[in-house]
Protein backbone atom coordinates (compact mmCIF):
# COMPACT_ATOMS: atom_id res chain seq x y z
CA UNK A 1 0.00 0.00 0.00
CA UNK A 2 1.22 3.49 -0.75
CA UNK A 3 1.00 5.97 2.11
CA UNK A 4 -0.17 9.55 1.81
CA UNK A 5 1.60 12.59 3.15
CA UNK A 6 0.61 13.54 6.67
CA UNK A 7 -0.87 16.79 5.49
CA UNK A 8 -2.81 16.03 2.39
CA UNK A 9 -2.58 18.10 -0.73
CA UNK A 10 -6.08 19.44 -0.28
CA UNK A 11 -5.22 21.06 3.01
CA UNK A 12 -2.04 22.55 1.56
CA UNK A 13 -3.96 24.00 -1.35
CA UNK A 14 -6.45 25.42 1.08
CA UNK A 15 -3.72 27.05 3.14
CA UNK A 16 -2.33 28.70 0.01
CA UNK A 17 -5.75 30.01 -1.01
CA UNK A 18 -6.42 31.32 2.46
CA UNK A 19 -2.98 32.96 2.70
CA UNK A 20 -3.71 34.72 -0.57
CA UNK A 21 -7.10 35.77 0.73
CA UNK A 22 -5.60 37.12 3.94
CA UNK A 23 -2.96 39.06 2.02
CA UNK A 24 -5.49 40.96 -0.07
CA UNK A 25 -8.11 41.65 2.59
CA UNK A 26 -6.51 44.10 4.96
CA UNK A 27 -9.22 43.92 7.62
CA UNK A 28 -8.85 40.19 8.20
CA UNK A 29 -7.21 39.42 11.50
CA UNK A 30 -8.12 35.79 11.98
CA UNK A 31 -5.48 33.69 13.64
CA UNK A 32 -6.66 30.13 13.04
CA UNK A 33 -4.50 27.28 14.23
CA UNK A 34 -3.95 24.16 12.16
CA UNK A 35 -6.87 22.40 13.82
CA UNK A 36 -9.21 25.24 12.97
CA UNK A 37 -7.89 25.33 9.42
CA UNK A 38 -8.81 21.68 9.05
CA UNK A 39 -12.27 22.35 10.46
CA UNK A 40 -12.54 25.24 7.99
CA UNK A 41 -11.56 22.93 5.14
CA UNK A 42 -13.85 20.08 6.16
CA UNK A 43 -16.90 22.20 6.85
CA UNK A 44 -17.03 25.83 5.71
CA UNK A 45 -15.56 25.35 2.27
CA UNK A 46 -18.17 22.78 1.29
CA UNK A 47 -20.45 25.72 0.53
CA UNK A 48 -18.46 28.93 0.95
CA UNK A 49 -16.03 27.94 -1.80
CA UNK A 50 -18.72 26.46 -4.03
CA UNK A 51 -20.64 29.16 -5.94
CA UNK A 52 -23.38 26.79 -7.12
CA UNK A 53 -24.61 26.45 -3.54
CA UNK A 54 -25.70 30.07 -3.41
CA UNK A 55 -23.80 30.60 -0.14
CA UNK A 56 -21.70 33.77 0.36
CA UNK A 57 -18.33 33.03 -1.15
CA UNK A 58 -14.93 33.28 0.48
CA UNK A 59 -13.07 36.37 -0.69
CA UNK A 60 -16.11 38.17 -2.11
CA UNK A 61 -16.61 41.09 0.27
CA UNK A 62 -19.86 42.10 -1.42
CA UNK A 63 -21.38 38.83 -0.26
CA UNK A 64 -20.42 39.46 3.33
CA UNK A 65 -21.03 43.13 4.03
CA UNK A 66 -24.68 42.79 5.10
CA UNK A 67 -23.74 39.85 7.28
CA UNK A 68 -20.80 41.68 8.88
CA UNK A 69 -23.08 44.62 9.64
CA UNK A 70 -25.16 42.38 11.92
CA UNK A 71 -22.26 42.06 14.34
CA UNK A 72 -20.22 39.15 15.58
CA UNK A 73 -22.66 37.81 18.18
CA UNK A 74 -25.57 37.67 15.76
CA UNK A 75 -23.37 35.95 13.18
CA UNK A 76 -22.35 33.44 15.82
CA UNK A 77 -26.00 32.83 16.75
CA UNK A 78 -26.86 32.21 13.10
CA UNK A 79 -23.93 29.85 12.68
CA UNK A 80 -24.90 27.79 15.73
CA UNK A 81 -28.62 27.71 14.95
CA UNK A 82 -28.28 27.58 11.18
CA UNK A 83 -29.89 30.05 8.83
CA UNK A 84 -31.32 29.74 5.33
CA UNK A 85 -29.50 26.92 3.60
CA UNK A 86 -26.78 26.82 6.24
CA UNK A 87 -27.19 23.92 8.68
CA UNK A 88 -26.71 24.26 12.45
CA UNK A 89 -23.04 24.68 13.36
CA UNK A 90 -22.22 24.89 9.66
CA UNK A 91 -21.78 21.11 9.80
CA UNK A 92 -18.97 21.45 12.35
CA UNK A 93 -19.71 19.00 15.14
CA UNK A 94 -16.19 19.46 16.49
CA UNK A 95 -16.38 23.25 16.84
CA UNK A 96 -16.56 25.02 20.18
CA UNK A 97 -17.37 28.71 20.49
CA UNK A 98 -13.73 29.75 20.08
CA UNK A 99 -13.42 27.68 16.91
CA UNK A 100 -16.61 29.13 15.47
CA UNK A 101 -15.47 32.71 16.19
CA UNK A 102 -12.13 32.10 14.46
CA UNK A 103 -13.87 30.59 11.46
CA UNK A 104 -16.20 33.60 11.33
CA UNK A 105 -13.22 35.98 11.34
CA UNK A 106 -11.53 33.91 8.69
CA UNK A 107 -14.43 33.68 6.31
CA UNK A 108 -16.03 37.10 6.71
CA UNK A 109 -12.94 39.23 7.25
CA UNK A 110 -14.42 40.48 10.53
CA UNK A 111 -11.67 41.72 12.89
CA UNK A 112 -10.84 39.41 15.80
CA UNK A 113 -12.55 41.05 18.77
CA UNK A 114 -10.14 39.41 21.19
CA UNK A 115 -7.16 41.29 19.77
CA UNK A 116 -6.77 44.78 21.31
CA UNK A 117 -7.38 47.59 18.82
CA UNK A 118 -4.21 48.75 17.04
CA UNK A 119 -2.26 45.60 17.80
CA UNK A 120 -0.66 44.22 14.68
CA UNK A 121 -0.63 40.56 13.78
CA UNK B 1 -37.58 16.28 -18.79
CA UNK B 2 -35.57 17.76 -16.05
CA UNK B 3 -36.03 17.07 -12.41
CA UNK B 4 -35.59 20.51 -10.92
CA UNK B 5 -35.69 23.09 -13.63
CA UNK B 6 -39.16 21.94 -14.64
CA UNK B 7 -40.56 23.36 -11.48
CA UNK B 8 -38.70 26.60 -11.81
CA UNK B 9 -39.79 27.07 -15.41
CA UNK B 10 -43.24 27.13 -16.86
CA UNK B 11 -44.89 25.66 -13.81
CA UNK B 12 -43.65 28.37 -11.53
CA UNK B 13 -44.47 31.16 -13.93
CA UNK B 14 -47.85 29.83 -14.96
CA UNK B 15 -49.17 28.47 -11.75
CA UNK B 16 -47.92 31.07 -9.36
CA UNK B 17 -49.14 33.80 -11.67
CA UNK B 18 -52.56 32.22 -11.77
CA UNK B 19 -52.80 31.37 -8.11
CA UNK B 20 -50.34 33.84 -6.70
CA UNK B 21 -53.05 35.75 -4.94
CA UNK B 22 -53.95 32.63 -3.03
CA UNK B 23 -50.46 31.92 -1.83
CA UNK B 24 -50.12 31.60 1.90
CA UNK B 25 -53.14 29.38 2.25
CA UNK B 26 -50.96 26.33 2.76
CA UNK B 27 -49.71 24.95 6.05
CA UNK B 28 -47.93 27.40 8.29
CA UNK B 29 -44.41 26.85 9.52
CA UNK B 30 -44.57 24.98 12.78
CA UNK B 31 -40.99 23.92 13.36
CA UNK B 32 -38.42 26.31 14.84
CA UNK B 33 -35.12 26.98 13.11
CA UNK B 34 -33.36 25.22 15.98
CA UNK B 35 -34.54 23.10 18.91
CA UNK B 36 -32.05 24.88 21.19
CA UNK B 37 -31.99 28.68 20.75
CA UNK B 38 -28.49 30.03 21.24
CA UNK B 39 -26.98 33.31 22.33
CA UNK B 40 -23.35 34.25 22.85
CA UNK B 41 -22.07 32.85 26.11
CA UNK B 42 -24.39 29.82 26.16
CA UNK B 43 -22.87 26.36 25.84
CA UNK B 44 -22.71 25.43 22.17
CA UNK B 45 -25.29 22.68 21.56
CA UNK B 46 -25.00 19.90 19.04
CA UNK B 47 -27.79 19.99 16.46
CA UNK B 48 -28.16 17.77 13.40
CA UNK B 49 -28.51 19.00 9.81
CA UNK B 50 -32.28 18.64 9.81
CA UNK B 51 -32.67 20.44 13.13
CA UNK B 52 -34.79 17.68 14.67
CA UNK B 53 -32.11 16.20 16.95
CA UNK B 54 -30.00 18.00 19.51
CA UNK B 55 -28.13 17.65 22.77
CA UNK B 56 -25.90 19.48 25.23
CA UNK B 57 -23.01 17.10 25.94
CA UNK B 58 -21.07 17.63 29.14
CA UNK B 59 -17.85 16.49 27.49
CA UNK B 60 -16.92 17.07 23.85
CA UNK B 61 -13.85 15.74 22.11
CA UNK B 62 -12.38 15.98 18.64
CA UNK B 63 -9.37 13.66 18.52
CA UNK B 64 -6.89 14.12 15.71
CA UNK B 65 -5.20 10.73 16.07
CA UNK B 66 -6.18 7.16 16.90
CA UNK B 67 -4.10 7.34 20.08
CA UNK B 68 -6.00 10.40 21.26
CA UNK B 69 -9.28 8.65 20.51
CA UNK B 70 -8.27 5.54 22.47
CA UNK B 71 -7.28 7.64 25.49
CA UNK B 72 -10.61 9.46 25.33
CA UNK B 73 -12.52 6.17 25.20
CA UNK B 74 -10.62 4.70 28.14
CA UNK B 75 -11.58 7.60 30.39
CA UNK B 76 -14.91 8.59 28.84
CA UNK B 77 -17.72 9.27 31.26
CA UNK B 78 -21.33 8.24 30.86
CA UNK B 79 -22.88 7.50 27.54
CA UNK B 80 -20.55 7.94 24.54
CA UNK B 81 -21.58 8.76 21.00
CA UNK B 82 -19.57 9.59 17.90
CA UNK B 83 -20.63 12.09 15.27
CA UNK B 84 -19.48 12.96 11.78
CA UNK B 85 -21.37 15.56 9.78
CA UNK B 86 -24.59 15.13 11.77
CA UNK B 87 -26.65 14.27 8.73
CA UNK B 88 -28.74 11.51 10.32
CA UNK B 89 -32.39 12.27 10.95
CA UNK B 90 -32.86 9.61 13.62
CA UNK B 91 -31.59 10.08 17.18
CA UNK B 92 -28.41 8.08 16.69
CA UNK B 93 -26.16 10.88 17.96
CA UNK B 94 -27.68 12.74 20.94
CA UNK B 95 -26.01 12.24 24.29
CA UNK B 96 -25.79 14.57 27.23
CA UNK B 97 -22.55 12.89 28.35
CA UNK B 98 -19.62 12.37 25.95
CA UNK B 99 -19.74 13.37 22.28
CA UNK B 100 -16.77 12.54 20.06
CA UNK B 101 -16.47 14.30 16.71
CA UNK B 102 -14.53 12.48 14.00
CA UNK B 103 -13.96 15.67 12.01
CA UNK B 104 -10.20 15.67 12.52
CA UNK B 105 -9.81 11.98 11.77
CA UNK B 106 -9.99 12.57 8.04
CA UNK B 107 -7.98 12.09 4.89
CA UNK B 108 -6.26 9.35 2.93
CA UNK B 109 -4.12 6.81 4.79
CA UNK B 110 -2.87 4.58 1.99
CA UNK B 111 -3.84 3.02 -1.30
CA UNK B 112 -3.03 0.12 -3.56
CA UNK B 113 -3.02 0.82 -7.30
CA UNK B 114 -3.11 -2.87 -8.17
CA UNK B 115 -6.16 -3.86 -6.16
CA UNK B 116 -7.76 -0.40 -6.46
CA UNK B 117 -8.31 -0.32 -2.74
CA UNK B 118 -7.86 2.78 -0.60
CA UNK B 119 -7.84 3.34 3.15
CA UNK B 120 -9.56 6.51 4.33
CA UNK B 121 -10.04 7.88 7.81
CA UNK B 122 -13.64 7.60 8.92
CA UNK B 123 -14.16 11.33 9.45
CA UNK B 124 -13.52 12.07 5.78
CA UNK B 125 -16.55 13.69 4.24
CA UNK B 126 -17.97 12.04 1.17
CA UNK B 127 -17.39 15.27 -0.75
CA UNK B 128 -13.70 15.00 0.04
CA UNK B 129 -13.49 11.32 -0.91
CA UNK B 130 -14.09 12.05 -4.59
CA UNK B 131 -11.13 14.41 -5.14
CA UNK B 132 -8.87 12.38 -2.85
CA UNK B 133 -9.59 9.14 -4.68
CA UNK B 134 -9.36 10.88 -8.06
CA UNK B 135 -5.83 11.98 -7.20
CA UNK B 136 -4.82 8.31 -6.91
CA UNK B 137 -6.80 7.14 -9.94
CA UNK B 138 -9.70 5.62 -8.01
CA UNK B 139 -13.41 6.25 -7.54
CA UNK B 140 -16.15 4.63 -5.49
CA UNK B 141 -18.49 2.44 -7.57
CA UNK B 142 -21.59 4.26 -6.38
CA UNK B 143 -22.48 7.16 -4.12
CA UNK B 144 -25.58 8.81 -2.65
CA UNK B 145 -27.05 11.85 -4.36
CA UNK B 146 -25.68 14.19 -1.71
CA UNK B 147 -22.19 14.09 -0.32
CA UNK B 148 -22.21 15.94 3.00
CA UNK B 149 -22.04 12.97 5.43
CA UNK B 150 -18.81 11.58 6.78
CA UNK B 151 -17.64 8.19 5.62
CA UNK B 152 -18.04 6.81 9.14
CA UNK B 153 -21.60 8.03 9.49
CA UNK B 154 -22.55 6.84 6.03
CA UNK B 155 -21.11 3.35 6.42
CA UNK B 156 -22.41 2.84 9.95
CA UNK B 157 -25.92 3.17 8.53
CA UNK B 158 -25.58 1.36 5.18
CA UNK B 159 -25.94 4.53 3.17
CA UNK B 160 -26.81 3.67 -0.41
CA UNK B 161 -27.51 5.12 -3.80
CA UNK B 162 -29.44 3.50 -6.63
CA UNK B 163 -28.64 0.77 -9.14
CA UNK B 164 -29.76 -2.85 -9.28
CA UNK B 165 -26.16 -4.00 -9.71
CA UNK B 166 -24.79 -1.98 -6.78
CA UNK B 167 -24.78 -2.72 -3.08
CA UNK B 168 -24.93 -0.07 -0.40
CA UNK B 169 -21.62 1.68 0.30
CA UNK B 170 -21.10 -0.68 3.24
CA UNK B 171 -20.96 -3.54 0.74
CA UNK B 172 -17.61 -2.28 -0.56
CA UNK B 173 -15.77 -2.29 2.78
CA UNK B 174 -12.70 -4.56 2.63
CA UNK B 175 -11.42 -3.93 6.14
CA UNK B 176 -11.77 -1.48 9.01
CA UNK B 177 -10.29 -0.45 12.35
CA UNK B 178 -12.60 -0.28 15.34
CA UNK B 179 -11.85 1.61 18.56
CA UNK B 180 -13.78 -0.08 21.36
CA UNK B 181 -15.31 1.00 24.65
CA UNK B 182 -12.26 -0.37 26.48
CA UNK B 183 -9.90 1.70 24.38
CA UNK B 184 -8.63 -1.14 22.22
CA UNK B 185 -8.10 -0.90 18.49
CA UNK B 186 -9.30 -3.94 16.55
CA UNK B 187 -8.43 -4.58 12.92
CA UNK B 188 -11.19 -6.43 11.08
CA UNK B 189 -11.67 -7.97 7.68
CA UNK B 190 -13.16 -11.12 6.20
CA UNK B 191 -10.11 -13.03 7.47
CA UNK B 192 -9.32 -11.10 10.65
CA UNK B 193 -11.97 -10.94 13.37
CA UNK B 194 -14.57 -11.84 10.73
CA UNK B 195 -17.59 -11.78 13.05
CA UNK B 196 -16.77 -8.31 14.32
CA UNK B 197 -16.17 -7.26 10.72
CA UNK B 198 -19.56 -8.55 9.63
CA UNK B 199 -21.25 -6.69 12.46
CA UNK B 200 -19.25 -3.48 12.13
CA UNK B 201 -20.06 -2.95 8.46
CA UNK B 202 -23.46 -1.65 9.57
CA UNK B 203 -23.44 -1.04 13.31
CA UNK B 204 -25.29 2.27 13.86
CA UNK B 205 -22.36 3.36 16.01
CA UNK B 206 -23.11 0.71 18.60
CA UNK B 207 -19.81 -1.20 18.56
CA UNK B 208 -17.41 1.70 19.05
CA UNK B 209 -15.78 4.32 16.86
CA UNK B 210 -14.43 3.21 13.50
CA UNK B 211 -11.25 5.10 12.62
CA UNK B 212 -10.41 3.80 9.15
CA UNK B 213 -12.08 1.99 6.29
CA UNK B 214 -10.42 0.25 3.36
CA UNK B 215 -12.76 0.40 0.40
CA UNK B 216 -12.86 -1.56 -2.82
CA UNK B 217 -12.91 1.06 -5.52
CA UNK B 218 -12.53 1.09 -9.27
CA UNK B 219 -10.66 3.22 -11.76
CA UNK B 220 -11.90 6.78 -12.17
CA UNK B 221 -14.76 7.15 -14.60
CA UNK B 222 -17.10 9.77 -15.97
CA UNK B 223 -20.87 9.67 -15.86
CA UNK B 224 -23.72 11.40 -17.60
CA UNK B 225 -26.98 11.90 -15.72
CA UNK B 226 -30.20 12.63 -17.59
CA UNK B 227 -33.13 14.02 -15.63
CA UNK B 228 -36.50 13.76 -17.27
CA UNK B 229 -40.24 13.51 -16.70
CA UNK B 230 -42.23 10.46 -17.65
CA UNK B 231 -45.71 9.17 -17.09
CA UNK B 232 -45.67 7.30 -13.80
CA UNK B 233 -47.60 4.31 -15.16
CA UNK B 234 -45.14 3.97 -18.02
CA UNK B 235 -42.23 3.98 -15.57
CA UNK B 236 -43.83 1.46 -13.23
CA UNK B 237 -44.72 -0.85 -16.13
CA UNK B 238 -41.19 -0.65 -17.56
CA UNK B 239 -39.25 -0.52 -14.31
CA UNK B 240 -37.29 -3.74 -14.86
CA UNK B 241 -36.14 -2.64 -18.29
CA UNK B 242 -35.28 0.90 -17.14
CA UNK B 243 -33.22 -0.48 -14.27
CA UNK B 244 -31.38 -2.91 -16.54
CA UNK B 245 -30.80 -0.43 -19.35
CA UNK B 246 -29.17 2.15 -17.11
CA UNK B 247 -26.18 1.86 -14.78
CA UNK B 248 -28.28 3.77 -12.27
CA UNK B 249 -31.98 4.51 -12.45
CA UNK B 250 -34.27 6.14 -9.94
CA UNK B 251 -37.49 8.08 -9.99
CA UNK B 252 -39.22 10.65 -7.87
CA UNK B 253 -42.92 10.08 -7.37
CA UNK B 254 -44.84 13.33 -7.18
CA UNK B 255 -47.85 13.24 -4.87
CA UNK B 256 -51.11 14.08 -6.66
CA UNK B 257 -49.46 13.85 -10.09
CA UNK B 258 -49.62 11.23 -12.83
CA UNK B 259 -46.06 12.16 -13.80
CA UNK B 260 -42.78 11.32 -12.16
CA UNK B 261 -39.22 12.57 -12.44
CA UNK B 262 -36.70 10.08 -13.75
CA UNK B 263 -32.94 10.09 -13.27
CA UNK B 264 -30.91 7.83 -15.56
CA UNK B 265 -27.14 7.74 -15.12
CA UNK B 266 -24.65 5.95 -17.34
CA UNK B 267 -21.01 6.03 -18.36
CA UNK B 268 -20.35 9.28 -20.21
CA UNK B 269 -19.94 9.10 -23.96
CA UNK B 270 -17.76 11.35 -26.10
CA UNK B 271 -19.64 14.52 -26.88
CA UNK B 272 -21.89 14.47 -23.81
CA UNK B 273 -22.52 18.03 -22.65
CA UNK B 274 -24.21 19.68 -19.71
CA UNK B 275 -27.66 21.04 -20.48
CA UNK B 276 -29.70 23.09 -18.05
CA UNK B 277 -28.86 23.63 -14.42
CA UNK B 278 -29.49 21.78 -11.22
CA UNK B 279 -31.80 23.97 -9.12
CA UNK B 280 -31.60 23.08 -5.42
CA UNK B 281 -34.50 25.44 -4.65
CA UNK B 282 -36.94 23.81 -7.07
CA UNK B 283 -38.74 21.94 -4.30
CA UNK B 284 -39.62 25.29 -2.73
CA UNK B 285 -41.35 26.35 -5.91
CA UNK B 286 -43.21 23.07 -6.03
CA UNK B 287 -44.33 23.72 -2.48
CA UNK B 288 -45.60 27.21 -3.26
CA UNK B 289 -47.64 25.91 -6.19
CA UNK B 290 -49.05 23.12 -4.03
CA UNK B 291 -49.98 25.55 -1.29
CA UNK B 292 -51.55 27.89 -3.82
CA UNK B 293 -53.87 25.28 -5.26
CA UNK B 294 -54.41 22.31 -3.01
CA UNK B 295 -56.52 24.15 -0.43
CA UNK B 296 -59.25 25.03 -2.93
CA UNK B 297 -62.42 23.14 -1.91
CA UNK B 298 -63.38 20.11 -3.98
CA UNK B 299 -60.92 20.65 -6.83
CA UNK B 300 -57.68 21.69 -5.17
CA UNK B 301 -55.83 18.38 -5.34
CA UNK B 302 -56.95 17.68 -8.87
CA UNK B 303 -56.12 21.21 -9.94
CA UNK B 304 -52.62 20.85 -8.55
CA UNK B 305 -52.13 17.55 -10.32
CA UNK B 306 -53.46 18.94 -13.59
CA UNK B 307 -51.32 22.08 -13.36
CA UNK B 308 -48.28 20.00 -12.63
CA UNK B 309 -48.91 17.61 -15.51
CA UNK B 310 -49.40 20.46 -17.97
CA UNK B 311 -46.23 22.18 -16.85
CA UNK B 312 -44.18 19.02 -16.87
CA UNK B 313 -45.34 17.88 -20.30
CA UNK B 314 -43.41 20.54 -22.22
CA UNK B 315 -40.05 20.27 -20.50
CA UNK B 316 -36.79 19.07 -22.02
CA UNK B 317 -34.15 17.00 -20.28
CA UNK B 318 -31.45 18.27 -17.96
CA UNK B 319 -28.10 16.66 -18.49
CA UNK B 320 -25.11 16.65 -16.15
CA UNK B 321 -21.85 15.07 -17.16
CA UNK B 322 -18.39 14.81 -15.64
CA UNK B 323 -16.36 12.93 -13.06
CA UNK B 324 -18.49 10.29 -11.32
CA UNK B 325 -18.34 11.86 -7.87
CA UNK B 326 -19.44 15.23 -9.24
CA UNK B 327 -22.39 13.75 -11.12
CA UNK B 328 -23.61 11.55 -8.26
CA UNK B 329 -23.79 14.46 -5.82
CA UNK B 330 -26.37 17.24 -5.84
CA UNK B 331 -26.55 20.40 -3.77
CA UNK B 332 -28.97 20.14 -0.86
CA UNK B 333 -29.90 23.54 0.55
CA UNK B 334 -33.59 23.18 1.34
CA UNK B 335 -33.90 21.62 4.75
CA UNK B 336 -36.20 18.64 5.17
CA UNK B 337 -36.94 15.65 7.40
CA UNK B 338 -36.86 12.19 5.93
CA UNK B 339 -38.25 8.72 6.58
CA UNK B 340 -37.04 5.85 4.42
CA UNK B 341 -37.87 2.17 4.36
CA UNK B 342 -36.52 -0.56 2.13
CA UNK B 343 -39.05 -3.15 1.02
CA UNK B 344 -38.27 -6.33 -0.95
CA UNK B 345 -37.52 -5.22 -4.52
CA UNK B 346 -40.46 -7.11 -6.00
CA UNK B 347 -42.89 -5.27 -3.70
CA UNK B 348 -41.58 -1.76 -4.35
CA UNK B 349 -44.09 -0.70 -6.98
CA UNK B 350 -47.10 -1.98 -5.02
CA UNK B 351 -45.83 -0.15 -1.94
CA UNK B 352 -45.23 3.03 -3.92
CA UNK B 353 -48.70 2.90 -5.39
CA UNK B 354 -50.31 2.44 -1.98
CA UNK B 355 -48.38 5.41 -0.58
CA UNK B 356 -49.51 7.68 -3.43
CA UNK B 357 -53.10 6.45 -3.11
CA UNK B 358 -53.06 7.06 0.64
CA UNK B 359 -51.71 10.59 0.26
CA UNK B 360 -54.47 11.40 -2.20
CA UNK B 361 -57.25 9.61 -0.35
CA UNK B 362 -56.40 11.21 2.98
CA UNK B 363 -55.46 14.54 1.39
CA UNK B 364 -52.14 14.59 3.17
CA UNK B 365 -50.38 17.94 2.79
CA UNK B 366 -47.29 16.53 1.10
CA UNK B 367 -45.78 17.93 -2.08
CA UNK B 368 -42.15 16.94 -1.62
CA UNK B 369 -41.20 14.31 -4.25
CA UNK B 370 -40.84 10.74 -2.99
CA UNK B 371 -37.54 9.10 -3.90
CA UNK B 372 -37.76 5.58 -5.31
CA UNK B 373 -34.56 3.55 -5.72
CA UNK B 374 -33.31 -0.01 -6.12
CA UNK B 375 -30.28 -1.49 -4.34
CA UNK B 376 -28.61 -4.89 -4.67
CA UNK B 377 -28.84 -7.31 -1.75
CA UNK B 378 -25.89 -8.13 0.50
CA UNK B 379 -24.93 -10.32 3.44
CA UNK B 380 -24.26 -7.64 6.06
CA UNK B 381 -26.04 -8.59 9.25
CA UNK B 382 -27.91 -5.33 9.89
CA UNK B 383 -27.96 -3.91 6.38
CA UNK B 384 -31.42 -2.99 5.11
CA UNK B 385 -30.50 -5.11 2.07
CA UNK B 386 -29.42 -8.20 3.97
CA UNK B 387 -30.48 -11.31 2.08
CA UNK B 388 -32.58 -9.53 -0.52
CA UNK B 389 -32.53 -6.93 -3.25
CA UNK B 390 -34.35 -3.87 -2.00
CA UNK B 391 -36.50 -0.98 -3.14
CA UNK B 392 -35.84 2.05 -0.95
CA UNK B 393 -38.66 4.58 -0.74
CA UNK B 394 -37.99 7.94 0.92
CA UNK B 395 -40.64 10.30 2.24
CA UNK B 396 -39.58 13.91 2.86
CA UNK B 397 -41.29 16.85 4.50
CA UNK B 398 -40.03 20.45 4.51
CA UNK B 399 -37.99 21.29 7.57
CA UNK B 400 -40.33 24.00 8.83
CA UNK B 401 -43.47 21.85 8.65
CA UNK B 402 -44.69 19.15 10.97
CA UNK B 403 -43.69 15.75 9.62
CA UNK B 404 -44.99 13.50 12.37
CA UNK B 405 -48.64 13.23 11.30
CA UNK B 406 -47.79 12.52 7.67
CA UNK B 407 -45.06 10.01 8.50
CA UNK B 408 -47.43 8.30 10.93
CA UNK B 409 -49.95 7.81 8.12
CA UNK B 410 -47.38 6.36 5.73
CA UNK B 411 -45.13 4.32 8.02
CA UNK B 412 -47.66 1.46 8.52
CA UNK B 413 -47.75 0.98 4.75
CA UNK B 414 -44.04 0.19 4.84
CA UNK B 415 -44.63 -2.29 7.67
CA UNK B 416 -47.30 -4.03 5.61
CA UNK B 417 -44.70 -4.70 2.89
CA UNK B 418 -42.02 -5.92 5.29
CA UNK B 419 -40.06 -2.69 5.11
CA UNK B 420 -36.83 -2.21 7.01
CA UNK B 421 -36.17 1.34 8.21
CA UNK B 422 -33.04 3.24 7.23
CA UNK B 423 -31.07 3.41 10.48
CA UNK B 424 -30.16 7.06 9.98
CA UNK B 425 -33.61 8.27 9.06
CA UNK B 426 -36.83 8.82 10.97
CA UNK B 427 -38.78 5.74 12.01
CA UNK B 428 -40.58 4.47 15.09
CA UNK B 429 -39.58 0.80 15.08
CA UNK B 430 -38.12 -0.76 18.19
CA UNK B 431 -36.30 -3.99 19.01
CA UNK B 432 -39.34 -6.32 19.21
CA UNK B 433 -40.30 -5.45 15.64
CA UNK B 434 -36.77 -5.12 14.28
CA UNK B 435 -35.71 -8.56 15.46
CA UNK B 436 -38.33 -10.06 13.13
CA UNK B 437 -36.97 -8.13 10.16
CA UNK B 438 -33.40 -9.24 10.83
CA UNK B 439 -34.11 -12.71 12.15
CA UNK B 440 -31.10 -14.36 10.47
CA UNK B 441 -28.39 -12.41 12.27
CA UNK B 442 -30.00 -10.25 14.96
CA UNK B 443 -28.63 -12.40 17.77
CA UNK B 444 -25.22 -12.72 16.08
CA UNK B 445 -25.00 -8.96 16.09
CA UNK B 446 -26.10 -8.66 19.71
CA UNK B 447 -23.48 -11.22 20.73
CA UNK B 448 -20.72 -9.19 19.10
CA UNK B 449 -22.06 -5.96 20.57
CA UNK B 450 -22.22 -7.36 24.09
CA UNK B 451 -18.72 -8.81 23.81
CA UNK B 452 -17.30 -5.43 22.83
CA UNK B 453 -19.43 -3.15 25.01
CA UNK B 454 -20.92 -5.17 27.89
CA UNK B 455 -21.72 -2.03 29.87
CA UNK B 456 -23.58 -0.37 27.02
CA UNK B 457 -21.31 2.64 26.86
CA UNK B 458 -22.40 3.41 23.31
CA UNK B 459 -26.11 3.00 24.00
CA UNK B 460 -28.04 6.26 24.01
CA UNK B 461 -31.81 6.32 24.44
CA UNK B 462 -32.48 5.66 20.76
CA UNK B 463 -30.02 2.78 20.49
CA UNK B 464 -31.45 1.21 23.62
CA UNK B 465 -34.83 1.30 21.94
CA UNK B 466 -33.72 -0.24 18.66
CA UNK B 467 -31.47 -2.87 20.24
CA UNK B 468 -33.72 -3.67 23.17
CA UNK B 469 -31.19 -2.82 25.88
Amino acid sequence: MMHSNKINSRLMALLRITALFLSVVSAVSAQPNQRQMQLFSNNCLQCHAAPHTGAPQLGNQEHWQDIIDQGEDIILKHVVEGIGGMPPLGYCSACDEQDLRQLIYLITGLPDSTIPSGESL
Amino acid sequence: MKRRQFIKGSLAIGATATFGGMAGCGPKSTEPQTPIPFKSGDPVPWVNWAGNQSCLPKWRHAPATEDQLLEILKSAKGNVRAVGAGHSFSAVVPTNDTLISTDLLSGLVSHNPKTLQATLRAGTRLNACGPILESIGQAVPNMPDMDYPSLGGALANSVHATGVDFKSMSGYIESLKLATAKGDLIECSASQNPEIFQAAKTHVGSLGVITEYTLQNQKTYDLTEVNGVENLEYVFENMDALCKQNRHFECFLIPYSSECITVSTNFAKPGDKNEGKDDPYAVNTLRSVFESTSWIPLVGDDLYGFTLSQALASEAATIRTGASYKVFAHTRIVRFREMEYTVPAELGIACGREILDTIKKKKLPLSFPIEFRYVKGDDIWLSMFEGQDGCSISIHQYGDLDYKKIFAEIEPIFWKYGGRPHWGKIHTMKAPELVKLYSRHWQDFQDVRLSLDPEGKFMNTHLKDIFGV
